[in-house]
């Protein structure tokens, strides 16, 4: 019989391929966005990870380290979307312009988590 | 000056008068030299309205004068009296008024009378139903002791009754009460207001078939040789009384839960209290050692108040003689009724035993001033002086034991505090973490001392809002995360600018 059983596991392997390979053929410049949505969520996993084992006494500080990179994890995941051609709705929308908003709102950001910090 | 009225009188003699004026002795007359100011004469009405005081003594003059000296004669002298009393920079009482049922007993008991006088001590004699006895007069308290030898005296003349008595207590003067054989209600009534409670049974004496004293005669062993003394060497003074003490009277029970009695001489196991001459129909009810001869009272004024069962504890007959307790070989020439009753009164009239403490004082470590407030988390230093009265002088007071308290609602701290052995105690310690307004309390407390009840009370304020600590070491991290973000941000801005 050369009938193949799919199974999930071969799927799951099919699927992880072709998000591979869609995924190389993306702009440089959304890749390097990625890489710093990366980096945000990581240290912002990194500080909840201390606060479950020290507990929370400056929870000020705590909720300004995890704001700060939630935060900076949204604007990024903002100017790739203003900024990324395929997207239909920001197609008049010109990426200096998108960056222009990106680094304004990055420096309110900054602004409140130095004064929340303590 | 014009318009001074001056009365020129006929019983002034000076010379000069205080202007300068050269006056001869003229009635009425105006010879005046060399006055450098002119004077206009006036006859006077009264002569309370010049500033100048009146010359003339007419006789309802005389009376106010003579009155007015007398008063201020009885003051003067009562102010002197008064010099001479106990006082807290002297705190041995001085005169000292002794009640007798019987003027012989002034005889009888010379011995220890001429040694309270030899101390210095004032004894005032009365009988005790003498009409003019007067503990209080004007308020003051005449006398700083009373002696209570009169155990028959049903009623006291004069104002002295029990209340008056327990009124000079109450007030901080000592009492020496003995009782007898045959003992008034009064005196039990006085007894038992200060907690001290004589056999009810009006003929029961203390008998001691196991420790009486042994005398030529057979007698009927009311008479005994008591050497259960309390261990205290404020009471009973630094030298061990050797001999027995002879006793011959009642006893008396105190309460075991009642702190401030203290039996200072109990009565032998084997000791009880019945009538001599009856036959016991019940058990009686005071046996034993439970059986105290004499006590002392320290009240918490710290007057001191010394029971005893036997008039004849003080007796010279009972000074000289010569004891042996039954059962033992051992003779002693000498009864130690002198040396006990010697050293007792000692106590009682606060020639031993007596506390003052002086200058506390408290302050933040590196600092001199006293704050008037202090804050958490402070390094504070205590300190208290403290002196114990010799009899003649304010002596350092040398223990280990005494401790302070920093307390609000409960000590949150407490130390024992070291001493320099030259009557300064100090401590140090941090104030807790907990603000409110709290107590330095040294309560002090020792068996025939007086006792120390200091409090001071200072407040303790939290943290102002820029005395925390500036950078908490644990969060740390999230400082460190958050400046990454920031350093990340510029970063990335500068890859993605220049990126192709």
């Amino acid at each position: 019989m050369g009938k193949s059983t799919v199974t999930t596991k071969d799927d799951a392997q099919a699927l992880f391929h072709s998000l591979r390979s869609a995924y190389s053929s993306t702009p440089t410049n959304l890749k390097i966005i990625d890489l710093y949505v990366l980096f945000a969520v990581f240290t912002a996993l990194i500080q909840v990870g201390y606060m479950a084992i020290v507990g929370s006494f400056p929870f000020n500080s705590f909720l300004s380290g995890v704001l700060s990179c939630v935060g900076t994890a949204v604007l990024a995941v903002c100017l790739r979307i203003q900024v990324n051609k395929e997207n239909k709705e920001f197609k008049d929308l010109p990426p200096e312009r998108a960056f222009a908003d990106f680094v304004l709102c990055n420096l309110v950001l900054h602004l409140v988590i130095m004064n929340f910090l303590g | 000056m014009i318009g001074n009225k001056i009365r020129h009188d006929t019983t002034w003699n000076h010379r000069d008068d205080r202007y300068g004026c050269k006056r001869t002795r003229n009635r009425g007359g105006d010879s005046v030299h060399g006055c450098k100011v002119v004077v206009i004469r006036v006859n006077l009405q009264s002569p309370n309205t010049s500033r100048l005081r009146s010359r003339t003594l007419n006789p309802n003059q005389n009376m106010a004068k003579f009155s007015i000296a007398t008063v201020f004669i009885a003051s003067i002298s009562l102010l002197l009296a008064l010099t001479r009393s106990f006082s807290v920079e002297n705190p041995t009482d001085r005169r000292i008024l002794v009640l007798l049922d019987d003027l012989a007993l002034k005889s009888s008991h010379s011995i220890f009378f001429t040694s309270l006088q030899a101390r210095g001590f004032e004894l005032d004699f009365k009988l005790s139903d003498d009409p003019k006895i007067a503990l209080q007069r004007y308020g003051q308290h005449l006398y700083d002791g009373l002696v209570l030898f009169s155990p028959t005296t049903e009623r006291f003349g004069g104002s002295l009754d029990v209340a008056a008595i327990l009124d000079f207590v109450d007030s901080g003067k000592d009492l020496i009460v003995a009782a007898d054989a045959s003992a008034s209600d009064l005196i039990r009534n006085i007894a038992a207001e200060c907690g001290v409670d004589f056999d009810e049974d009006p003929s029961a004496v203390v008998i001691d078939h196991g420790s009486y004293a042994v005398s030529g005669t057979e007698g009927d062993h009311t008479l005994i040789a008591a050497d259960d003394f309390i261990q205290s060497d404020v009471l009973l003074g630094s030298t061990k009384i050797e001999a027995p003490v002879l006793f011959k009277g009642i006893g008396h029970s105190v309460n075991p839960a009642n702190s401030l009695v203290l039996k200072v001489l109990s009565a032998s196991p084997s000791a009880y209290s019945a009538n001599p001459k009856s036959k016991l129909s019940s058990p009686p009810s005071l046996s034993g050692s439970s059986i105290s001869l004499v006590s002392v009272v320290q009240a918490r004024n710290n007057a001191r108040v010394v029971f005893s069962g036997s008039l004849d504890l003080f007796s010279n007959k009972f000074f000289k003689s010569p004891v042996q307790k039954a059962g033992s070989s051992n003779k002693y020439a000498k009864s130690g009724n002198e040396q006990f009753v010697t050293e007792l009164s000692k106590w009682v009239f606060h020639e031993r035993g007596h506390l003052k403490a002086v200058n506390v004082r408290h302050h933040r470590v590196g600092e001199t001033d006293e704050p008037a407030i202090y804050r958490i988390n402070d390094d504070l230093q205590y300190s208290v002086e403290i002196y114990e009265w010799s009899g003649s002088s304010w002596e350092p007071y040398v223990a280990n034991d005494v401790q302070v308290q920093f307390y609000m609602m409960s000590p949150y701290v407490l130390k024992t505090m070291s001493t320099n052995k030259k009557g300064l105690y100090h401590a140090s310690f941090k104030v807790p973490d907990v603000y409110g307004v709290f107590q330095f309390k040294v309560e002090y407390q020792r068996l025939g001392y007086t006792s120390l009840s200091l409090a001071k009370q200072i407040p303790v304020r939290p943290f102002r809002h820029n005395e925390y600590e500036r950078f908490i070491p644990t969060a740390f991290p999230y400082y460190g995360a958050s400046f990454s973000t920031m350093a990340g941000f510029l970063i990335f801005s500068f890859i993605y600018l220049y990126s192709k």
